[in-house]
């Protein structure tokens, strides 16, 4: 290992370096016909596709943000409130961790088909679906955050005469916010997913449907064009929340 | 050992069982002291010796399994944070509150209107030292100014009583000495019934009115020195030499019995 | 004793509850256990599915190759990203950055290169597998004493010698965390392909008999599925300890 850690200038450059590397060898191999252009289309291509999928892709995009939100307060809400309810009652900890974290781990997607046979196609199951993704990672966070709250601080409330639900919001509450934001923000992923596979899957509408239909219709360079549109999409929402969790936790240092 | 009749603070015959994996274990057997208004009471013992337990009774935290302690002519039912303020060793401050956050969070928890509260806990951070730190975070305070902002937290509840369990005790051996100095000023100021956990002889000889010496587990009070002298208390005069000397005599005994197995 | 007595409590209740519902409940939509252990049987005589083995092996194939991929490519990576400084913190960063997008909006790529043949499956098993391993490399290089490889290469140890001998071992007990987290993923990144589409395998089998509306079938694929998925983490865990108790 070299020992010298790299200043922030040269790692900008090597970063910048990748990029215009990688982005001129691939549309060099892509004109120079390396790679079937139909299944590996040129930059150059898919920046014009941008243009091509505009009106539709943008539609798709906002159906399928539109239930990601939906998707998205609902497992915070619910997961954080059930991390709280069962993190903070010992008993309820010890029974059902397991579950969570059992439940957490198993591939949902092979509940799927069954919840579009009852929820039918479109919305309701991807926002059920997206729910069911981004409550696990939640709960599990605020789970593990209520059970480490350190003992000290509390004491020191009960001392200090703290009532029980004081106790919750003075003490707990404040204390797990760390958590609970890291939480929101594997969530957002998670719940994306869900409502992304869930239109791959049964979709009339939304992203993961647009990019089905063009897959199916070997449209290479549209196809990765709106990749490359959910994904920034994707990674502005992540950047955002990163920005948040900074701007709350000046506390921590 | 029994308790004075009128005294603010009497423990009376208390005993406490913890169970542990290897059995029940006597942490206190009939314990009995008393601590009148004003005084300056150093509780000192080998580890283990229960005079932490003796402190959490005290402030409600924990339930004796037999016999009484009595607060100010009310029974010990639970914390009574207008009567007892209790100080931890470690200063258990709030992270994410200031300072100042921190100090006034005793009256937000007692409903006390923000600017009253606002301005009792401004009033502290003088003879606290802490001036012009009033919004900064514990992070960024050292460990002395921490337990000054848990002192001064205890403070302003307006308690007659104050509990202290080795508050001083992750500090280093400079600061311990300013603070304790710190303290005895404090208190001379505010009259408070003060009664203090230490391992260190020379907080006990340099703080006190009386000095309860506790024995090995399972703890009981020993003896009991009375100090009468001025303060602040030159600790080379002959007097307190031998008051040292003696004291230190009673402890070492009882460290030794805590030591064997 | 207690606890364990309640998560036994627990789990008949919920079976009890599942019965109840799946008696009253449209046999198409909904069916209780009692339905779904003749369902089972059935499977497993392979009288309602005869190539069950033949998807359940093609399954354990595409997950085998996905994974031998993802460790060999993240070993490699890993490796280098943890050695070369420069390139670990500048790749770093974007790499942390592709965890911000949900992987699943690679698949239609996929599907688009591939076909709905094995080789996507494998392809996108291998596209989740990969990362944490890599990072997990990453991070047992990093935390690797550079005094033992100086002192390796001062004995004249090659860079293969130091991998092995010095670093190997060091890094063992990130780089197996790493490994199981691996291996969960690729089987789900195989079952979730399967089931978006495939021509072969469990997830075909799934989406078979959901279509059919065999609503006991469907539940005893499910469990089938799920034991390989749990079966697969279990002896995954197993090793885990197995290294780690040989590392201590």
């Amino acid at each position: 290992m070299d020992g010298v850690k790299p200043g922030l200038a040269s790692v900008r450059v090597a970063q910048l370096a990748t990029v215009v590397v990688g982005l001129a060898a691939w549309e060099l191999a892509a004109r120079r016909l390396w790679v079937d252009p139909l299944f590996v289309p040129a930059p150059s291509a898919v920046a014009g596709a941008f243009l091509g999928i505009g009106g539709p892709a943008l539609a798709g995009l906002a159906d399928t943000l539109g239930k990601t939100a939906v998707a998205y307060v609902l497992s915070v809400a619910l997961g954080a409130s059930a991390g709280v309810a069962v993190g903070s009652v010992r008993l309820l900890r010890d029974v059902l961790s397991p579950y969570v974290i059992a439940l957490y781990g198993i591939p949902k997607i092979l509940v799927l088909p069954w919840i579009v046979l009852l929820l039918g196609y479109g919305t309701t199951p991807a926002i059920f679906y997206g729910t069911l993704h981004g409550v696990f990672p939640i709960m599990v966070l605020v789970m593990g955050a209520v059970r480490d709250v350190d003992r000290t601080l509390v004491t020191v409330a009960r001392s200090l005469g703290a009532t029980t639900w004081q106790l919750y919001w003075k003490v707990l509450l404040p204390a797990i916010v760390p958590s609970v934001l890291a939480g929101m923000r594997l969530g957002i992923v998670f719940c994306l997913l869900g409502v992304l596979v869930v239109e791959m899957f049964a979709g009339v509408r939304g992203m993961g449907h647009v990019m089905g239909s063009l897959a199916n219709g070997f449209q290479a360079p549209e196809l990765f064009a709106a990749t490359g549109l959910v994904s920034a999409a994707s990674i502005a929402i992540v950047l955002a929340l990163d920005h948040l969790n900074d701007k709350l936790s000046h506390w921590r240092g | 050992m029994s308790a004075r009749p009128g005294a603010l603070i009497a423990i009376e015959g208390v005993t406490k069982r913890y169970l542990t994996g290897s059995g029940p274990v006597e942490a206190l057997h009939d314990v009995s002291l008393s601590v009148g208004e004003g005084e300056f009471c150093t509780l000192i013992g080998p580890s283990g010796c229960g005079k932490s337990t003796l402190l959490g009774m005290l402030g409600g935290l924990v339930a004796p399994d037999h016999g009484r302690l009595v607060v100010d002519g009310r029974p010990v039912t639970g914390p009574d944070p207008r009567r007892v303020a209790t100080v931890f060793q470690e200063a258990g401050l709030f992270p994410w509150r200031t300072a100042l956050q921190n100090v006034e969070f005793g009256l937000e928890l007692q409903g006390v209107p923000v600017e009253r509260r606002r301005r009792t806990a401004s009033e502290l951070l003088g003879p606290l030292g802490l001036r012009g730190f009033a919004a900064k975070y514990p992070r960024e305070l050292s460990g002395g100014m921490k337990q000054r902002v848990a002192i001064g937290r205890a403070l302003a509840l307006d308690a007659k009583i104050l509990l202290m369990d080795e508050p001083f005790g992750a500090l280093d051996e400079q600061t311990r000495a300013l603070m304790g100095e710190w303290l005895l000023d404090i208190w001379r100021r505010t009259r408070k019934t003060v009664i203090f956990v230490t391992h260190s002889l020379h907080e006990a000889l340099f703080l006190s009115t009386r000095v309860a010496v506790m024995t090995a587990r399972p703890g009981r009070i020993k003896s009991v020195l009375e100090l009468s002298m001025e303060y602040p208390r030159s600790m080379e005069s002959p007097e307190m030499v031998a008051l040292r000397a003696k004291l230190w005599s009673e402890i070492r005994e009882e460290s030794l019995r805590a030591m064997q197995p | 004793m207690k606890v364990g007595l309640l998560r036994l409590g627990l789990l008949a209740v919920l079976l009890a509850v599942w019965e109840v519902a799946g008696r009253a409940a449209n046999p198409l939509l909904a069916v209780p256990p009692s339905a779904v252990l003749p369902a089972l049987r059935d499977l497993l005589l392979l009288r309602s599915y005869p190539d069950l083995p033949a998807s359940l092996l093609l399954t354990l194939r595409e997950i085998g190759t996905a994974y031998a991929l993802a460790v060999a490519a993240g070993l490699g990576c890993g490796f280098v990203l943890g050695m070369y400084r420069l390139v670990g913190r500048a790749w770093g960063p974007m790499i942390a950055a592709l965890y911000a997008v949900p992987a699943v909006v690679w698949y239609p790529s996929l599907m688009l290169f591939f076909g709905l043949d094995a080789a996507s499956k494998i392809a996108f098993g291998f596209l989740l597998g990969f990362f944490p391993i890599t990072l997990a490399v990453l991070a047992g290089v990093r935390q690797v004493n550079p005094q033992l490889v100086v002192v390796a290469r001062a004995y004249g140890a090659g860079a293969v010698t130091v991998f092995r001998r010095v670093m190997l071992p060091s890094m063992l007990f990130t780089l197996v965390g790493g490994l199981r987290t691996g291996l969960a993923l690729c089987v789900i990144g195989v079952v979730v392909g399967e089931i978006l589409g495939s021509k072969a395998g469990m997830g075909a089998l799934i989406n078979h008999a959901y279509g059919l509306l065999r609503t006991g079938d469907y539940v005893a694929l499910v469990l089938v599925t799920l034991a390989l998925v749990v079966g697969s983490d279990v002896l995954a865990s197993l090793l885990e300890r197995h290294a780690r108790r040989w590392t201590e």
